[in-house]
């Protein structure tokens, strides 16, 4: 057979085999898309039919004070992830690396990546405990704060809830480094260490400027996952106590399925979308970007 | 300066180790002999019973059995139904593949926030709401997207000859998928398979919203349940629930590390 009467065979048989990943995708992906982003103009309850209210829901996200103070900690909660988790990655990556026991130091800040963000919650919630185990800690060592109720005022609570994320995150983005640390040329490092080159100033003049690509992912992946903060959040506060640890997410939850808001919820939805979508294309055009300069 | 970062690693090490030791050891403590003011203290060994209570007072048993099901149904399903569209764009050459590629994987791209409110009326008006073919049904959509990336570029590194051989050969189109593409791409389809599995097992805005009854419910759900309201159940209790749920993820995970930084660099989680 040709190769033209092979592709013509295999293209006409082709829709057959791309068919069901097409039909779940639009089906249970797009057209609740499309459903939420119409919602989002609306008033609607979830029974009546949705009434068009054109940019009411999206003014409300910016007057309504829960909502701002929503938005606020969502920020919150993307500053902290975009410098807590990856700093800390970023120093564990660098002191593992080339390290005879690197792959075992490495561990215990990797096993709480495979843990679910429900049972980060479970853990924290108990650690944080007022007179829990961090304050009988620091009663332990004579520091102050033994008795401090943490998750319960804002923004206290919102921090303390980043420093539960970060225990879990920190390792992920170790390990994301150290595939970036892989990649850079070996013989240009020898040669500066030779020339004296040594601590800090070899990682701020030599590796920091390599290691700018894999950078741009993991504060991408960081920022993309912390607009979507919610099972850390449900579970150790449940955005409380009032709204004062609210994020959007845990917002467009509330909103639809607690308040039956539904056109505000879908408004916060395409709101963090947009965003996510912003950040996604940010960092995936650095990426590229970079790629190409290096290629 | 290797010492001082050595000793840099292993405080910071312990302070890593310091809930999960807490975790372990408040979990093992007998709800009778649970002392709030001494949590650093381990004091007796009663893992299993507090297991036990965790298993019958959160229906974590029923629970166990449907999210089993669900984290290993879907992931299978999303892997047939994502290397069959590779397939179809990659070997098979479909019209405008690439367009088709984007379109399906463009489905990853917004958050679940985004599908959650429409997915509980469709369940609701369609009887798929609280079942547990519904909650396969959206695992399986979620999974797709996925798998699909991976597929299609794992196909795309397979020389067009086995294809034609194939072909000369005189083997149907389905033959050819099923007995000689989806044996070659064991890693991969066992890479997304671990991937999604993991996303299942771990979910709970899904769960959340799409279901209620214990035998339904996943078990991130369920374990909220037993938080928040402490559902009857004490402070061990509820930790060795924890425990409990994250021993399965744990377990793959370290079985499976090169998988889950193969996942991460192409931004899944």
């Amino acid at each position: 057979m040709s190769n033209q009467a092979l592709d013509r065979t295999g293209a006409r048989k082709a829709p057959l085999f791309g068919l069901p990943a097409v039909a779940v995708v639009a089906l249970l992906l797009y057209l609740p898309f499309l459903w939420t982003t119409y919602v989002s103009f609306t008033d609607y309850d979830g029974l009546a039919s949705p009434v068009w209210s054109g940019l009411a829901n999206y003014k409300a996200m910016f007057s309504d004070p829960d909502l701002i103070g929503a938005l606020v900690n969502t920020l919150l909660w993307v500053v902290g992830m975009v410098t807590l988790p990856v700093a800390l990655g970023l120093l564990v990556a660098v002191l593992t690396y080339g390290h005879k026991w690197g792959t075992w130091l490495r561990l215990p800040f990797l096993l709480p990546y495979a843990i679910s963000g429900v049972a980060v919650g479970v853990i924290w919630g108990f650690v944080l405990q007022p007179d829990g185990a961090l304050g009988q800690a620091l009663g332990f060592f004579g520091l102050p704060g033994a008795h401090t109720g943490w998750l319960q005022a804002g923004p206290g609570n919102t921090l303390m809830m980043i420093v539960a994320v970060t225990w879990q995150a920190a390792g992920v983005n170790a390990l994301l480094f150290v595939v970036g640390l892989q990649s850079i040329p070996a013989e240009p490092l020898e040669a500066a260490r030779l020339d004296g080159a040594e601590g800090l100033s070899l990682f701020r003049h030599h590796l920091w400027p390599q290691l700018r690509p894999i950078t741009t992912v993991v504060i991408g992946l960081s920022i993309v996952g912390s607009l979507k903060t919610f099972d850390v959040v449900w579970v150790m506060t449940q955005g409380g106590p009032g709204t004062s640890s609210e994020t959007l997410a845990l917002s467009m939850y509330k909103e639809t399925f607690v308040l039956n808001d539904y056109g505000q919820g879908a408004a916060i939805a395409l709101f963090l979308s947009l965003v996510t979508f912003a950040a996604s294309i940010l960092y995936l055009r650095y990426q590229l970007g970079d790629s190409r300069e290096q290629g | 300066m290797s010492k001082v970062k050595t000793a840099i690693l292993v405080v910071l090490g312990l302070i890593w180790l310091a809930p999960v030791y807490l975790l372990v050891v408040n979990a093992s403590k007998s709800v009778d002999g649970y002392d709030a003011k001494t949590v650093w203290k381990p004091a007796g060994f009663s893992l299993f019973a507090n297991f036990g209570d965790a298993w019958s007072k959160a229906a974590l048993g029923d629970t166990l059995v449907a999210t089993t099901m669900y984290s290993v149904i879907a992931p299978v399903l999303a892997v047939l139904i994502g290397s069959a569209a590779g397939y179809a764009i990659v070997v098979l050459r479909l019209k405008r593949g690439f367009l088709w590629f984007v379109f399906i994987f463009g489905g990853t791209i917004f958050p679940l926030q985004m599908i959650l409110m429409p997915l509980f009326s469709g369940y609701a008006n369609s009887g798929l709401y609280d079942t547990r073919t519904g909650m396969i049904i959206v695992y399986t959509a979620i999974s797709v997207p996925f798998s699909a990336f991976v597929m299609r570029n794992f196909f795309t590194g397979i020389a067009r000859s086995v294809f034609e051989a194939a072909v000369v050969d005189g083997g149907g189109l389905f033959r050819i998928f099923r007995s000689i593409y989806l044996p070659m791409a064991g890693s991969a389809l066992a890479a997304i398979f671990i991937l999604q599995a993991t996303f299942v097992w771990n979910d709970l805005l899904l769960g959340l919203t799409l279901s209620q009854s214990d035998s339904v419910r996943p078990i991130m759900p369920a374990l909220t349940g037993l938080q928040s309201t402490y559902g009857g159940a004490s402070l061990p209790t509820v930790l060795a629930g924890g425990l409990l749920v994250s021993l399965p993820t744990v377990i793959l995970f370290l079985a499976a590390q090169r998988f889950f930084s193969r996942g991460l660099a192409l931004g899944q989680f």
